[in-house]
């Protein structure tokens, strides 16, 4: 099992490789809108109003708590 | 091991990793930043209808970039909590009378009215630390600590994140891990599950505080797709364990050919129950499976973010999550963006309306609304704005809608037509302002 997960990971590395842009093309990477997260207060809000009403937490990050929630 | 000989490591180390993957090792690319103190600042206000949960809150997210990108972020959030939740209780032609959660006193639902216990008040105050640097030149560390405190709860938790950059940096992998160790204490102590509700003033069936612990493991690969695209990818772990039942949660007990909630009889002159209600038991571990992709991608000046999550569980709740928002541009300074989600879970297998009466009690049952099958949506809009002064000011609208079904062969009787899932509408407002000191 372990070999097949080192495997798949080295292929999955190996095929990122091709992928991807040169330094000097960064340009509309590096702006603040095209982080992964925009806003951290923002999306720490949505996380907390959301693992308060649903099942369901995280995915983008730890799933979040904190609170006896009711 | 000196500073110099752990570079020299993960030089060799990257070297290695690079060699056997046919790359070429990239050189830093990103500027530093300069140092100094940035913050990020929120009101916001929570407020579901029907009187139920109102949350004002304020949050202030500081961060002090040091050279050598390296980072410190301190986050303190404070939440006033007023209003009720459907407690579980069955909505009955009659009135119905419960003790409240803390076993000093009682309150009443009216005749045809869902019960919700309006006793509840709280303010939450939340803080969260955290330190993020360089480790070598492809590596990044974080470590972070965070703790909130409550009436009735106390969270204490500790994480950290490790990644490492690839393939020019157009690949990032990461992982990270998270431990929580909370403490529920309810008025009067939590209560043993499945216990009866009991009268005014008797807390035998009260259990003191109690504990869960909660570990979180997240793996994560980030890759740069093109110019314009960045997507990630996330499988996370979650496990938790110990009281995980709701303190303030019940469960009816109802007849098994009527369908309405069992009566109680009352000797004189005690307060308590007029019907027989049994406290939320929920099993004492959970593990959560979850799978998170999100992508970014830039279109001629509008930004579009989407993402999609499933979670599957051990106590069979399947979620999937779409989210997307479009940031559109309107001038050089300011921006719209509009938001809409869509959320769908499968209920819990202990997810129960009632208990018939006289039927052997299950290992666990909840009439939590949270853990039945409902949909949700969110609709929003944002405005942003940039201020001469170069600071950032945003203030965003949304609706939450939830709307779930009891399925007619899990209602008994009279239940049909009065039962019915407490469907939730919400809307939040947000104000932020972001600044640099």
């Amino acid at each position: 099992m372990k070999i097949v997960f080192v495997i798949g990971g080295l292929l999955l590395t190996a095929g990122c490789s091709s992928m991807g842009v040169e330094p000097w093309d960064r340009d509309v990477l590096a702006k603040d809108e095209m982080q992964l997260t925009t806003d951290a207060l923002e999306a720490a809000t949505d996380d907390h109003i959301y693992f308060s009403k649903e099942a369901s937490s995280g995915g983008r990050g730890f799933g979040g708590g904190g609170c006896g929630c009711n | 091991m000196s500073k110099e000989s752990n570079k020299n490591i993960s030089a060799t180390l990257a070297t290695a990793t690079c060699a056997l993957l046919g790359g070429t090792i990239a050189q830093p690319v990103q500027a530093q930043e300069e140092p100094g103190w940035d913050f990020n600042t929120s009101l916001l206000y929570y407020g579901e209808d029907e009187d139920r949960i109102q949350n004002l809150s304020v949050s202030i997210l500081a961060r002090r970039t040091f050279q050598d990108d390296r980072f410190m972020t301190l986050g303190l959030t404070v939440d006033g909590l007023t209003g009720a939740s459907p407690n579980g209780g069955l909505q009955q032609n009659t009135p119905q009378t419960f003790t409240q959660p803390s076993g000093n006193n009682v309150f009443t639902a009216a005749a045809g009215t869902l019960p919700i216990d309006d006793t509840f008040r709280d303010t939450r105050v939340a803080i969260n630390a955290s330190w993020q640097q360089p480790l070598g030149r492809l590596y990044n560390l974080g470590v972070g600590a965070s703790a909130s405190n409550e009436f009735d709860y106390l969270h204490l938790g500790v994480n950290a994140k490790i990644s490492r950059d690839f393939n020019q940096r157009n690949t990032t992998v990461s992982a990270g891990l998270a431990f929580s160790s909370d403490t529920i204490d309810p008025e009067g102590g939590a209560p043993s599950p499945l216990s009866s509700m009991l009268n005014v003033g008797d807390l035998s069936n009260r259990m003191g505080e109690q504990d869960k612990d909660i570990v979180d493991v997240v793996l994560g690969i980030t890759q740069v797709v093109s110019r314009n695209l960045v997507v990630q990818a996330n499988y996370s772990f979650s496990d938790s364990s110990g009281y995980l039942s709701d303190p303030y949660k019940i469960v009816a007990i109802v007849d098994g050919v009527t369908g309405d909630v069992v009566p109680r009889t009352l000797a004189p002159g005690i307060t308590g129950p007029s019907h027989e209600y049994v406290f939320d038991s929920r099993p004492d571990s959970r593990t959560k499976h979850s799978f998170y992709n999100q992508a970014k991608y830039y279109m001629g000046g509008k930004v579009l973010d989407a993402s999609y999550r499933y979670m599957t569980d051990d106590w069979d709740i399947d979620s999937h999550t779409l989210d997307l928002r479009l940031r559109w541009p309107i001038s050089d300074k300011s921006y719209l963006e509009p938001h809409v989600r869509y959320y769908t879970q499968t209920e819990a297998e202990f997810y129960q309306v009632g208990l018939v009466n006289g039927s052997p009690l299950p290992a666990y049952a909840s009439n939590d609304y949270r853990l039945g099958e409902f949909d949700a949506i969110t609709v929003g809009l944002k405005y942003g704005w940039k201020l001469r002064n170069g600071n950032d000011m945003s203030v965003r609208l949304e609706l939450y809608q939830q709307r779930g079904s009891i399925p007619a062969d899990r209602l008994i009787g009279n239940q049909s037509g009065i039962v019915e899932y407490p469907d939730l509408d919400a809307i939040v407002f947000q104000f932020s302002y972001k600044f640099g000191g």
